[in-house]
C-alpha cells in the first residue's frame, strides 16, 4: 500500500538534506514485530507529522532513533550518526517522550539543573527555557504539584535545554487543554521557522494537521505513505464516491483490482480516490447493476483511516 | 565523567531523601550512643570502639544506593537520564561513585557526631575514653564500609528494578540470611557482602569474632563484591530496552 503513495527521498524539497534518516528499520519484541522495514526521512526547517493509530510502532521507532531501544535490523540516524554517537547528543537533539517523567520531589528548576549538568549545557539555559515554556513562576515548586499541562511544558523545556537543531516529540498534545494545544502548535511552527527539523508523532491527525508540513503515516509497523499532507492524505478535495449496486462484492473486487481503496458501508460501498464517473465506468465494464451513485467529500480523517486500515 | 558525577551529586542534593536519611541515621546512632554511655557502667576501650562502629549509616547508605538507582526506574526518570547521557556504562559508574561519596559524607557526619557525644558523656562521668589514634582507626573503617555499601546498593538497584522488592530483599539478606549463614557456616558467611565482609573491615567482636576476615582482606572482598555487582548491573543496563 505504501507503494501507491508518494515516498520522497532525502532531497525531496528543493535540495533539502534529510537530518533524520530511518532506513529499513525492524524491531521485534520476542514474537511481536513492532516495526517492519520502515524507511523515511525528516528535513530541516519543516514540521513532519509521524502519524498512525495506537500500536502502529511510532513510539518504538522514536525510541530506536533516540538510542533507548536497540533495533533488530536497519538504522536510525541523525545525519548518518546514531544518537549515542553524537557529541553531547542533547545539544543536537531534543526529545519529549510520551511518558515524560520526573522525580516528584524535585522542583522544575532542579530537574532542569540536573539535566543541564548531565548534558553539559550552561546553567543559564535553565532560566531561559523555563521562560520559553512559560512556567518560570512555578519553577521552584515541586513537580508532584504540577498539572499535566505544566509537566508537558517542563518536558519541552528539558528538550530545549541544549538549543537543539532537531526536535522529536511523541504525542506532545496528550493531556493538554485547548490553549495548551494551540501553544504547542505555535511552538512547533516557530521551531521549524527557525530552521530546526521537527518530528512530532500523534495518533490524532486533527491535532497536528494544522501545524505539519510533511507527514509520515505508518500502520502495523509499516510505512503507508510519506510526503506533504495533501500528497499523502489527499486533503479535503480528494474524490470519493458512494455507490449502491446489486452485487457489491463483485464491484468491490473490480475497483480494488484497479487500485482503488474500497470501504464496505451499510448501504453499499465507499470508493476512495475515484469520481462517480470512474466508478460508473468500471461498474458498466463489469456489468454490475448500479442502484445509486453519488460523490462524497472525503475528510482528512477518513483518508487517514483508510490509509492506516483503521476500521472507523 | 566529571559532568555525570556532578549531575548525580546534584540529584542527591535536590530531593529530601538524602537529608532525611542523614538525619534519621544521625538521630538513631546518637540515641544508641547516649543511652549506652549513660546507662552502662565500666565501658572499656573495646566496648567504646564497638559502640562508635555500630552506627546506622551503613544500613541507610545501602538503602539509599538502592533507592538512587531503582528509583530511576520507579519514577521513570531513567529515560531522560539516558537521553542526556546515552552511554550507559559511564552513567552507572558516575552513579556508583556518587553514592560512594554520599556514603562517605553520611558516615563522616554520623561517626564524628557519635564520637564527640560519646566521648563527652564518658569524660563528664570520669569514665574510660579512647585516644585520637583509636578514634581515627574507627573512623576510616566506618567511612570505607559506608562508601562501599553505597556503591553496592546502586548496583543492586541496577539489577532489581523494583525498588520495594530490592530494598526488602536486601534487608532480609543483610539481617536474616547472612547472620544465619555466619552462624552455621562462618567460613562462607564471613565473605558476605552486607554483613560478613563489612564486619571484618570494622573488626566487630560481637559479630563473628575470630571467624571474621582480617580487615584488609575484608576490604578487598567488599571491593570485589562491588565490582561483580557493578559488572552484572552494567551488562543488564547496556542491553536493556528502555520502552
Amino acid at each position: 500500500m505504501g507503494d501507491s503513495h508518494p515516498s520522497g527521498g532525502a532531497d525531496r524539497h528543493d535540495g533539502a538534506i534529510a537530518v533524520v534518516e530511518i532506513n529499513d528499520l525492524h524491531k521485534r519484541f520476542g514474537s511481536v514485530t513492532a516495526v517492519k522495514g520502515l524507511s523515511f526521512q525528516v528535513e530541516r526547517g519543516r514540521v513532519t507529522g509521524f502519524l498512525g493509530p495506537n500500536g502502529a510502532g511510532k513510539s518504538t521507532t522514536l525510541r530506536v532513533l533516540l538510542g533507548l531501544v536497540r533495533p533488530s535490523a536497519g538504522t536510525a540516524t541523525f545525519e548518518g550518526r546514531r544518537y549515542e554517537e553524537l557529541d553531547r547528543p542533547s545539544a543536537h537533539v531534543g526529545a519529549v517522550l510520551e511518558d515524560a517523567a520526573f522525580h516528584p520531589g524535585r522542583t522544575a528548576r532542579n530537574h532542569l539543573r540536573v539535566l543541564a549538568a548531565t548534558g553539559e549545557h550552561p546553567a543559564e539555559r535553565v532560566d531561559e527555557v523555563l521562560s520559553i515554556v512559560g512556567i518560570a513562576d512555578a519553577a521552584d515548586r515541586r513537580v508532584k504539584g504540577y498539572s499535566m499541562g505544566m509537566r508537558q511544558r517542563l518536558a519541552i523545556a528539558a528538550a530545549l535545554l541544549g538549543d537543539p537543531q532537531v526536535l522529536i516529540l511523541d504525542e506532545p498534545t496528550n493531556g493538554l487543554d485547548p490553549p495548551g494545544i494551540s501553544w504547542m502548535r505555535d511552538l512547533l511552527r516557530h521551531q521549524a521557522a527557525s530552521g530546526r527539523a521537527v518530528l512530532v508523532s500523534s495518533h490524532l491527525l486533527a491535532e497536528v494537521a494544522q501545524s505539519v508540513d510533511d507527514v509520515v503515516v505508518i500502520s502495523k509497523g509499516e510505512l503507508r505513505g510519506q510526503g506533504t499532507l495533501d500528497e499523502v492524505l489527499g486533503g479535503d478535495d480528494a474524490p470519493a464516491t458512494e455507490v449502491k449496486v446489486q452485487d457489491p462484492e463483485r464491484l468491490a473486487g473490480a475497483l480494488e483490482g484497479r487500485g482503488h481503496h474500497v470501504e464496505r458501508t451499510a448501504d453499499g460501498l465507499l470508493v476512495l480516490g475515484a469520481t462517480p464517473e470512474q466508478v460508473g465506468e468500471i461498474a458498466a465494464a463489469e456489468q454490475v447493476v448500479v442502484l445509486g451513485l453519488a460523490p462524497r467529500a472525503r475528510s482528512l480523517e477518513a483518508a487517514f483511516f483508510a490509509l492506516t486500515g483503521d476500521g472507523r | 565523567m566529571s559532568a555525570l558525577l556532578r549531575a548525580e551529586l546534584l540529584k542527591l542534593r535536590t530531593t529530601r531523601t538524602f537529608v532525611t536519611l542523614v538525619a534519621a541515621a544521625l538521630l538513631l546512632s546518637l540515641l544508641v550512643v547516649v543511652l549506652t554511655t549513660l546507662l552502662t557502667d565500666d565501658l572499656n576501650e573495646e566496648d567504646l570502639r564497638d559502640l562508635f562502629t555500630a552506627d546506622f549509616s551503613s544500613l541507610f547508605i545501602l538503602l539509599l544506593g538502592v533507592m538512587g538507582m531503582a528509583g530511576e526506574w520507579r519514577h521513570r526518570t531513567i529515560t531522560s537520564t539516558v537521553l542526556a547521557a546515552p552511554n550507559r556504562l559511564p552513567l552507572l559508574a558516575a552513579k556508583t561513585l556518587s553514592y560512594a561519596v554520599a556514603g562517605t559524607v553520611l558516615s563522616l557526619v554520623v561517626t564524628v557526631a557519635i564520637m564527640a557525644v560519646g566521648t563527652l558523656i564518658q569524660s563528664a562521668g570520669g569514665e574510660t575514653t579512647i585516644g585520637i589514634a583509636d578514634l581515627a582507626d574507627v573512623l576510616w573503617r566506618n567511612l570505607a564500609v559506608a562508601a562501599l555499601l553505597g556503591a553496592f546498593g546502586v548496583c543492586i538497584g541496577g539489577l532489581v528494578r523494583n525498588q520495594v522488592a530490592a530494598m526488602i530483599g536486601l534487608l532480609v539478606f543483610a539481617f536474616a540470611l547472612e547472620p544465619a549463614i555466619m552462624g552455621v557456616a562462618p567460613d562462607v558467611g564471613r565473605f558476605g557482602p552486607t554483613s560478613g565482609a563489612p564486619n571484618g573491615v570494622l573488626d566487630v567482636e560481637s559479630f563473628g569474632g575470630e571467624d571474621l576476615l582480617a580487615p584488609g582482606i575484608a576490604l578487598l572482598v567488599m571491593a570485589a563484591g562491588v565490582g561483580v555487582a557493578f559488572a552484572a548491573a552494567a551488562a543488564l543496563l547496556e542491553r536493556r530496552d528502555l520502552v
